[in-house]
């Protein structure tokens, strides 16, 4: 483990609430289970620090996890600000090891890994999506959306309706996410489903698209 | 219907005569205002919008649609009826602390929008309604309810100069005057020029007009004109600040 | 004319502050003034994402004073307008939402409660309560939703417009930084397909016609010269409010039938309250659950009858007393023990319900 080129970085971008920040860590999560260390998780969501990994911080860490993220303690008297950057998140792809990238939205949400040094080298961007997002929902509108991201290496389809999720949405997500993918020429890396649906979805979706089966973390963030 | 000599037509004959105290300077300058709707032709389109403060008793003044706000709150009120009906003129009529103390945010930011609103503010050196305390514009020196011994500029300011920032904090496109009731007539084209540039889309508007308080200042009529002629011009230069570039004929 | 933003019915998963976004676009909602402040701020990033595909108009003012004044000009332009915010800004909207109340504005205002007093946190309350029923120099001349989940956020902005529409009073759908920031399914609509019409708007000022020839002007005012002549008009407020008041309120019970004991909640505690109720029922604590859904007019008759049967209320939010204060004055008059459980700016989960309601016993 360790070597340059085995070095897994990878950041991941998407609408407001299209799951960005339940993916990257359950894909840090996933190399750390793989035995590969040490892995780095960083929050970059600058929009809204103060509602996405900070309540679960101290809980990841103490599975083995690397986190930069804004503790609890340290985002006293920021108040309003939710566009502070630490010093470490501009460093963080200089880390050794697995580094995970978790990017906030904003307007140009992909623009602000410009931020990052190094982000030119090796970092693969992949794009998460949720039809159950209006924004997002139809073929058109995804492709228009990821138009806007600048360079990308692949979508991600995590349409699902949280508790209400059932199979047809992520079917259905597998087939909108697929066919804006081809027409944008990028690859599908996953379909993600939460492990409740493991055995109805099997291993690749309705398209042949591999299953990322993942835990939901963030939702146990107060409501 | 037919009107008392001299009054302009968009002014409302059943309010009149007007609430404004004998010699006060409100009177002129909305006549220089109903006469330059008048001769725009645009009274069918105004919507006026007035202040608290003596401005407030303008607010049945004209035969237009109108509607008095809050002190300092008539800028956005107005800015909100034009960015809902951008056919409509809309002006915001005020005094000097609504316009240059509690309402100044509201100021700095339609200019600095370029909001195509005309904003009329009448200066008259101290707060009328409430009973002649210091204003922005208040004079140095001058005794106030509230400057018993004479404005100290060292403690209180100097007399804001208000067309002189919104000319600084304006785009081109921006029409900005200062006039007196000294001088209705010049008054009158300003305010014209004013609505003109609203007419026409250009930008936001503004024309601060010297006038009187004789109540407060407890002045008889000389000693009144004699402020608003003599003593004001030494703080307020009265001209055009800012006109934009005549169109091509 | 652009297309609806909404066909049908649809599925969905978002967060609270994008749901106020597309109610008031499926709404019809023409323009929204607004000021940036945490946790609304979705509301304006979707509005002015989504507006411009739908011919809506936009204008961030330099405050939240500002905003709540081009909305009152919006409004009485004839435009179905809005504005949205929070804490401190809601503060400064308090000016503007009075003279809403005086000249019968109907605008429509959602805020996203934060902490307080002062700054606080950005995170969430429920401490502005008394000042969104009550804010201002005023008497309270308001409709106040206040919602608990995204469902109620579409359903009640969309009703909001309409009941402001209806009885002209200003109208605010009192959400908080949880339900802003939070994200679950719901089901937005094209309101017509739920047989809802929108209320139909009418300008105030900027009419047709040459005021003083076709037309008396429109001459409005919201000050006045003697006690008398505002008593007048205060109390033709006051009577139009309370004739509105039985057709606006709105309240749920949870198994208050036979309830000993009633907890008394709303917005978003409601939920923390309903999930405690079943699970205390499953172990046989006769316990239910009361729920205003508008804290104005508030549902004080029926309230005051469920009470009058309980041995005991708990009144629970995330405040000081606020809405305690409400339920009280609401039941005046009956003896039924009331128990505070007061958490100023901090969540209320239904297992500190359930263990709170146990100890008591």
């Amino acid at each position: 483990m360790g070597s340059d080129n085995m070095k897994i970085m990878e950041a991941y971008v998407g609408e407001y609430a299209s799951g960005k920040s339940e993916i990257a860590l359950n894909r840090a999560l996933e190399l750390l289970k793989e035995g590969r260390k040490p892995v780095t998780l960083v929050d970059l969501d600058l929009v809204e620090p103060f509602y996405t990994l900070r309540p679960i911080k101290k809980e990841l860490e103490n599975k083995g996890l690397e986190v930069i993220a804004w503790e609890t303690n340290q985002t006293i008297g920021l108040g309003e600000a939710g566009c502070i950057i630490k010093p470490e998140m501009r460093w963080a792809l200089r880390k050794p090891g697995d580094v995970i990238l978790d990017i906030g939205y904003g307007v140009e949400g992909a623009k602000k890994l410009n931020l990052v040094e190094d982000a030119g080298k090796g970092l693969k961007v992949y794009v998460v999506t949720n039809i159950a997002r209006p924004i997002t929902g139809t073929v058109k509108d995804i492709i228009e959306y990821v138009k806007t991201l600048g360079p990308v290496d692949g979508l991600i389809n995590n349409s699902h309706l949280g508790d209400d999720t059932d199979l047809e949405i992520i079917q259905e997500g597998a087939q909108v996410v697929t066919e804006a993918a081809e027409i944008l020429g990028l690859p599908v890396i996953w379909t993600t489903v939460e492990e409740r649906f493991a055995d109805q979805i099997g291993e690749v979706d309705v398209k042949g698209n591999p299953v990322f089966l993942i835990k939901r973390h963030m939702n146990r963030s107060f409501w | 219907m037919s009107k008392a000599p001299n009054m302009p037509k968009s002014w409302r004959e059943e309010t009149k005569p007007h609430k404004f105290c004998p010699g006060c300077g409100h009177g002129l300058v909305l006549k220089a205002l109903g006469q330059a709707i008048d001769e725009l032709g645009i009274q069918d389109r105004v919507v006026f919008g007035c202040d608290i403060g003596c401005s407030l008793l303008s607010f049945d003044f004209f035969n237009v649609d109108s509607v008095q706000t809050h002190h300092g709150r008539t800028t956005p009120v107005v800015t909100g009826v034009k960015r809902a009906r951008p056919d409509r003129i809309c002006i915001a009529y005020m005094g000097d602390g609504g316009g240059y103390a509690i309402g100044s945010q509201h100021l700095v930011n339609a200019a600095a929008r370029n909001e195509k609103i005309t904003v009329i503010l009448a200066n008259n050196c101290n707060y009328g309604m409430t009973g002649g305390q210091m204003a922005p514009t208040s004079l140095p020196g001058m005794k106030t309810e509230t400057t018993p011994y004479g404005r100290d500029p060292e403690v209180t300011g100097y007399p804001t100069q208000g067309p002189e920032m919104v000319s600084a904090i304006t785009r081109e496109g921006a029409y900005v005057a200062r006039g007196t009731v000294a001088n209705v007539r010049q008054l009158k084209n300003y305010i014209k020029k004013a609505l003109q540039n609203q007419v026409e889309g250009n930008g936001f508007s503004f024309v601060e007009a010297l006038s009187g308080c004789p109540t407060n200042w407890s002045t008889n009529a000389k000693d009144t004109w004699a402020f608003i002629e003599e003593t004001m011009p030494k703080y307020f230069k009265v001209g055009e600040l800012k006109a934009p570039a005549k169109k091509e004929e | 004319m652009a297309e609806k933003p909404i066909q049908g019915e649809k599925r969905v998963f978002m967060t609270g502050n994008e749901v106020a976004a597309w109610a008031a676009l499926a709404a019809e909602a023409d323009i929204m003034y607004g000021y940036p402040i945490t946790p609304q701020n979705e509301i304006m990033h979707y509005w002015t994402r989504l507006s411009p595909k739908f011919d809506r108009g936009f204008l961030q003012t330099e405050d939240e004073i500002s905003a709540g004044f081009t909305t009152c000009g919006g409004v009485l332009s004839g435009k179905r307008a809005f504005t949205a915010t929070a804490g401190p800004g809601n503060t400064l909207m308090q000016e503007s939402m009075t003279m809403a109340e005086m000249m019968r504005i109907p605008l429509v205002c959602v805020v996203q409660q934060r902490g307080g007093p002062s700054t606080a946190t950005v995170i969430y309350s429920q401490q502005e309560a008394t000042m969104t029923c009550y804010g201002g120099n005023g008497e309270g001349f308001r409709i106040v939703y206040s919602t608990s989940t995204h469902q109620e956020l579409y359903d009640y902005v969309i009703k909001g417009f309409n009941t402001a529409w209806t009885y002209r009073f200003p109208t605010f759908v009192l959400g908080d930084g949880y339900q802003a920031k939070m994200r679950e399914s719901l089901h937005i609509y094209d309101p017509a397909t739920k047989g809802i019409n929108m209320v139909a708007t009418e300008p105030s000022l900027g009419l047709e016609g040459t005021p003083g020839v076709d037309r008396d002007p429109q001459h409005l005012r919201n000050t006045y010269n003697t006690e008398e002549e505002l008593y007048e008009v205060v109390s033709e407020l006051v009577a139009d409010y309370e004739k509105a008041a039985p057709e606006i309120v709105e309240y749920q019970t949870f198994d208050t039938d036979d309830a000993e004991i009633v907890i008394v909640a709303h917005g978003i505690v409601t939920r923390a309250a309903q999930a405690a109720v079943k699970e205390l029922r499953e172990e046989g604590i006769k316990v239910g659950h009361f729920r205003p859904i508008t804290l104005r007019p508030f549902p004080a008759n029926e309230l005051k009858e469920i009470a009058s049967k309980a041995k005991k209320l708990i009144v629970m939010e995330s405040a000081q007393g606020q809405f305690d204060r409400m339920v009280k004055h609401a039941i005046y008059g009956l003896t039924t023990p009331i128990e505070d459980y007061f958490k100023p700016g901090m969540g209320i989960t239904s297992e500190e319900i359930v263990e709170y309601v146990k100890k008591g016993m």
